[in-house]
């Protein structure tokens, strides 16, 4: 009896445990995103603002943000995806478009003529419509950059146009992490942008991104298991010296979630069975792995490779 | 009556009824008084005579055009009959969206009245179909019911931009012999015998509900009342022709010089030639006074016509004495009777159409934004200095297909244009001007009310199209709208084939305006070609404005053979002062009150000095308002937008983010655009390899105690600042050799990583 409680006492620590590690690899890896971005609430205050009167008072807006790689300019789509903004009745249309113009970043010259006519379908939908009676529509750009980099621009030129006349209520955002993306515009393209720009520059202190940190980690309060969700969650993981040496490193190099997520993909990857919590060991080695110069390992790799090559070319010519 | 919906492809036949009645030797025409049409299958023939309403062939079947005859004349080889015509619109032939400016539903009989001097009134006599009957209504009366489908009622007048009441006057055919007596109430000091009350009441009712008319009755029964007021009515041919000859160019005096026997004149003439220079005198005043006047003028002149019917138009017929004359007087006084007047009031036509100017905008200004106005005041001065070129060059008079006139009457007619309703402005230009319009950035408001402008006069004659060309993602895709690159000789001409056929009726010109005319630009040039191609045929009637934002485009990517096409009005806007920016945001506020002085001011000054760019100054406004918006449930201000919003949005705009940038990157991102600066000093250049750098950023590290860090993570550190645009780098293939310069003066890196 007291073996089978045992092997059962197991197979629950081992649920728990894949569990957790489950959660937390889905967190880290497929971008699950916090709520609210952090750090930057008056930013993120004015993006909603801005959205808000397009979307009450029908006023067109267009709007840049300007931010590096990684510092949550996802959000922003995550932030579309909740607002019903982008039911639209030609919401086919938009897609169709949008398909369209991504294809056109690879495929280059060979969509052509449908690209003419669904812009200008897209177009006189958008101008059909006027202030009152018509849907605001949001258009979101990830890598705004790239559009400007299009022949004419005239994408750029058409959403901006439309949003800068009395049509239908638009709401074009661009997102870019370059910083000198006006400079890209034409100029007519350049006077019909309103000219505002949110940079999301991560003003993160060291505590801050700990905090981060530890919020990533932590299981959730609906964890199944409550004992092994304590257990978890008040591991003193983070205010271990040798931890917190390894996060003010990767501070220092990034303030960026991305290269977080990956450290601690790495660690959280390393618990197993045997260690069911986190410790700093893994940390250790998953920053270890991280910061490796890849070169120097290459070359580690080479001088065995291109020995057993050498000898490999010497025995075959000798043969 | 014959139904005009019996019309169904039948053969007509056009005839003269009897001897001309006139002859013009300069411009080979001869007058005829009515004319008979029969149709295949039918016994008799229908007769149309001046004055009549009759029918004319267009479009639309069932709704054929009406109009007044007024004239009718063959030309030198007895072919082509032209008709002179007065025109009447049904509801369907008003633009669309001026309906509604009835206030009611139209009687489904109704038509009106209609003025517009631009509108060409001569037809082939051979569209005529046949009589109509016309009833004058007055404007407070109620349709008549329970009369013939046949008949149409008009009530009031259109003149292309309101409805007004008709004068019934106006409706009188203006006869065709002699110039204008003396006005009715002259008529009245002088205490002559009124008018014969049949005759006015002839013409009143519409003298065509007569099927035909024959000449012999009419001129019979104006014959008595000739030689019942002989003398009079000689004072008054005699003033008529004084008139006539003032109002007539230089050689048409000197012929009626010749022929005039105005060497014994009686005491009667002496006081009728006296009250009419007295009138004369007043009109002319008048003309001067008042540019608006000209419009009432004409309705005056109009008037006179009902004595002219009675007493003068008979000396065409009976009187021996002096048959020259009257050939002479007679086309001339009708053909000058609206355009020539205006030649007293426009003896130096530039000032006067520049005056005239000034009060046609006013009334728009109030709506119109500032500058559109500027705009509009430039293309219409341009388009003075272009015909004041014009008539000193008869060469190009004659290119614009109007070589049946005389230059006389040209020249007025010309400058008549430029009095025309505002909105139809550039609809009327006769001549074809192609601009190129130097475009600020920012000038939306004037795009907006030219794109209205040509959409506005679009009735359904106009074939108006605008070509947008950033829309379609090559010029190629431009090409539909206009030709196809495969055709380029052909097909604009069957446009323009078509244009001219569906303006059959109602001649306007079409304005083509083609923005951001740059990006029209092909290998061959084709479309552009084309485009300034067009205007230079012969009766194209087409205006080509282009806007482009590059101030020498003609030079820098036209061809030889487009350049030459092209125009030599090129009109090139400035950027807006402040006072103009300040005026734009007033004119959007609308006279609300939301900005104190000072912001205004501050906003449009800003932005006049950086670029001047209207939408970029709107645009501030507008944040600075969000800003006040939400800074105003906090403080207890005025309520006005003030400075300190002004300032904290135009902050936004213009401060560069790079030193923001700067202070927010990671310390290593930091320390490496350090070492960047550190490097460029050492080697006295603005270049370096990552390698050069990479040595300073080890170093950098150690001395400020922090773990060296590796090839790899330098290299991403420095990617992504190259990411951000603050280093511009090679590709990264080129590894530790990538060149690295810095996108930001170094001044400005050493400031904001001293800030910290």
């Amino acid at each position: 009896v007291l073996c089978h409680r045992l092997v059962y006492l197991h197979v629950f620590i081992m649920h728990c445990q894949s569990n957790a590690q489950k959660l937390l690899r889905e967190r880290l890896c497929h971008q699950k995103l916090p709520d609210r971005p952090v750090g930057l609430d008056s930013q993120y205050k004015h993006l909603l603002e801005l959205l808000r009167r397009t979307a009450v008072h029908g006023e067109s807006n267009s709007i840049l943000i300007v931010d590096p790689r990684g510092s949550g300019k996802t959000m922003v789509r995550s932030i579309k995806r909740c607002t019903p903004l982008l039911m639209t009745r030609d919401k086919i249309a938009l897609k169709e478009i949008t398909r369209q113009l991504h294809l056109e970043n690879v495929v280059g010259d060979k969509v052509f003529g449908s690209f003419a006519e669904n812009l200008a379908f897209l177009l006189e939908a958008l101008k059909k419509g006027d202030k009152s009676s018509s849907r605001p529509v949001l258009f979101v750009l990830d890598e705004f950059d790239l559009f400007a980099h299009h022949k004419n621009q005239t994408l750029l030129y058409n959403l901006l146009d439309v949003s800068q006349s009395a049509q239908t209520p638009v709401a074009v955002v661009g997102l870019t992490c370059r910083l000198d993306v006006l400079e890209l515009l034409e100029k007519r393209v350049k006077s019909r942008f309103s000219h505002r720009q949110i940079h999301l520059f991560s003003s993160l202190s060291f505590s801050q991104y700990v905090d981060v940190v530890r919020a990533q980690l932590s299981l959730p309060p609906d964890f199944p298991d409550p004992k092994f969700s304590d257990e978890w969650n008040h591991s003193k993981l983070c205010e271990e010296k040798s931890v917190e040496e390894i996060l003010k490193r990767h501070f220092n190099a990034s303030k960026d979630f991305c290269a977080l997520h990956s450290l601690l993909f790495l660690a959280v990857s390393r618990v197993s069975v045997s260690r069911s919590t986190l410790r700093e060991a893994d940390l250790l080695e998953a920053s270890r792995l991280i910061s490796a110069d890849s070169k120097a390992n290459v070359l580690h790799g080479e001088n065995l490779e291109t020995d057993f090559y050498y000898r490999h070319d010497f025995s075959i010519s000798s043969l | 009556m014959s139904r005009y919906i019996t019309r169904l492809r039948m053969r007509r036949a056009y005839k003269w009824n009897g001897r001309p009645v006139s002859k013009d030797r300069k411009l080979k025409r001869q007058y005829y008084e009515s004319m008979s049409i029969s149709v295949e299958g039918k016994t008799e023939d229908v007769t149309v005579s001046l004055g009549q309403y009759i029918l004319i062939e267009g479009d639309d079947d069932d709704n054929p055009f009406v109009a007044q005859l007024l004239k009718l004349y063959t030309d030198d080889s007895g072919k082509k009959k032209t008709a002179v015509v007065q025109w009447f619109v049904r509801m369907c032939e008003v633009p669309q969206n001026k309906r509604k400016l009835l206030g009611r539903d139209p009687h489904p009989q109704e038509i009106f009245f209609y003025q517009d001097r631009s509108c060409d009134n001569e037809v082939d006599g051979e569209t005529i179909l046949g009589a109509v009957q016309i009833e004058y209504v007055p404007v407070e009366d109620p349709f008549p019911k329970g009369k013939s489908k046949g008949i149409l009622f008009v009530k009031l007048l259109w003149d292309t931009k309101s409805f007004r009441a008709l004068n019934p006057e106006l409706m009188q055919p203006p006869q065709s012999s002699k110039s204008p007596p003396p006005s009715s109430h002259g008529t009245q000091t002088r205490a002559l015998p009124t008018p014969d009350l049949s005759v006015m009441k002839r013409a009143m009712s519409g003298i065509l509900t007569r099927g035909s008319m024959s000449t012999g009755k009419m001129s019979s029964s104006e014959a008595e009342s000739l030689h019942s007021a002989s003398k009079l009515s000689a004072a008054k041919a005699l003033s008529a022709k004084r008139r006539s000859r003032a109002v007539s160019g230089p050689h048409v005096r000197k012929k009626l010089d010749l022929c005039s026997p105005s060497k014994n004149m009686t005491r009667d003439d002496v006081l009728g030639e006296i009250l009419d220079e007295h009138t004369e005198k007043t009109l002319t005043s008048k003309l001067n006074t008042s540019p608006t006047g000209r419009i009432s003028i004409s309705i005056r002149l109009t008037r006179l016509n009902l004595n002219e019917e009675e007493c003068v138009s008979p000396l065409s017929s009976h009187s021996p004495d002096k048959p020259r004359l009257t050939a002479y007087d007679k086309d001339d006084a009708t053909r000058a009777r609206t355009p020539s007047r205006r030649k007293d009031a426009l003896r130096e036509p530039a000032l006067a159409a520049l005056a005239e100017e000034e009060h046609e905008y006013s009334p728009v200004q109030t709506a119109a934004t500032p500058c559109s106005k500027r705009k509009s005041a430039q293309l219409e001065s341009s388009r003075i200095r272009k015909q004041l070129n014009l008539l000193g060059n008869t060469v190009d008079l004659q290119s614009d297909g109007e070589d049946g006139d005389d230059d006389d009457c040209f020249v007025p007619a010309k400058i008549d244009l430029q009095s025309s309703s505002d909105e139809e402005e550039e609809a009327k230009i006769d001549s074809e001007d192609e601009l190129i319009v130097k475009k600020r950035r920012g000038s939306g408001t004037s795009r907006s009310t030219e794109k209205t402008r040509v959409s506005a006069r679009t009735p359904r004659k106009t074939p108006s199209k605008k070509t947008a060309p950033a829309t379609p993602r090559t010029p190629r895709h431009a090409t539909p709208s206009i030709p196809s690159r495969s055709a380029p000789a052909k097909k604009p001409g069957n446009v323009l084939e078509e244009a001219r056929v569906s303006c059959q009726k109602l001649q306007e010109t079409t304005v083509l305006l083609v923005d951001e005319l740059d990006l029209l630009w092909t290998r061959k040039q084709n479309v552009m070609y084309n485009l300034f191609d067009w205007p230079t045929r012969r009766n194209a009637r087409l205006v080509v404005l282009t806007i482009a934002n590059t101030m020498d485009l003609p030079e820098r990517i036209m061809i030889n053979r487009v350049a030459s096409r092209l125009g030599l009005t090129r009109m090139s806007f400035q950027p807006y002062t402040f006072k103009q920016l300040q005026q734009i945001i007033t004119s959007r506020l609308n006279r609300v009150k939301a900005f104190e002085e000072d912001a205004l001011q501050l906003v449009s000054r800003k932005v006049a000095a950086l670029s001047g760019d209207a939408r970029r100054c709107l645009d501030i406004c507008r944040r600075a308002t969000e800003i006040c918006e939400h800074s105003g449930s906090q403080k207890n201000s005025s309520g006005l937008v003030g400075m300190s919003h002004v300032m904290e949005a135009l902050d936004e705009m213009f401060s560069s983010s790079y030193i923001a940038a700067i202070r927010c990157a990671s310390v290593q991102e930091q320390l490496f655009l350090r070492a960047v600066i550190a490097e460029f000093r050492r080697l006295g250049l603005e270049e370096a390899t990552f390698q050069q750098v990479f040595v300073q950023h080890q170093a950098l590290c150690r001395v400020e105690g922090l773990q060296p860090v590796n090839v790899s993570e330098g290299l991403t550190v420095c990617q992504r600042l190259g990411s951000c645009r603050l280093l511009l780098l090679e590709g990264s293939r080129l590894d530790l050799f990538l060149r690295i310069r810095l996108n930001v003066s170094q001044d400005d890196v050493l400031f904001a990583l001293k800030a910290d």
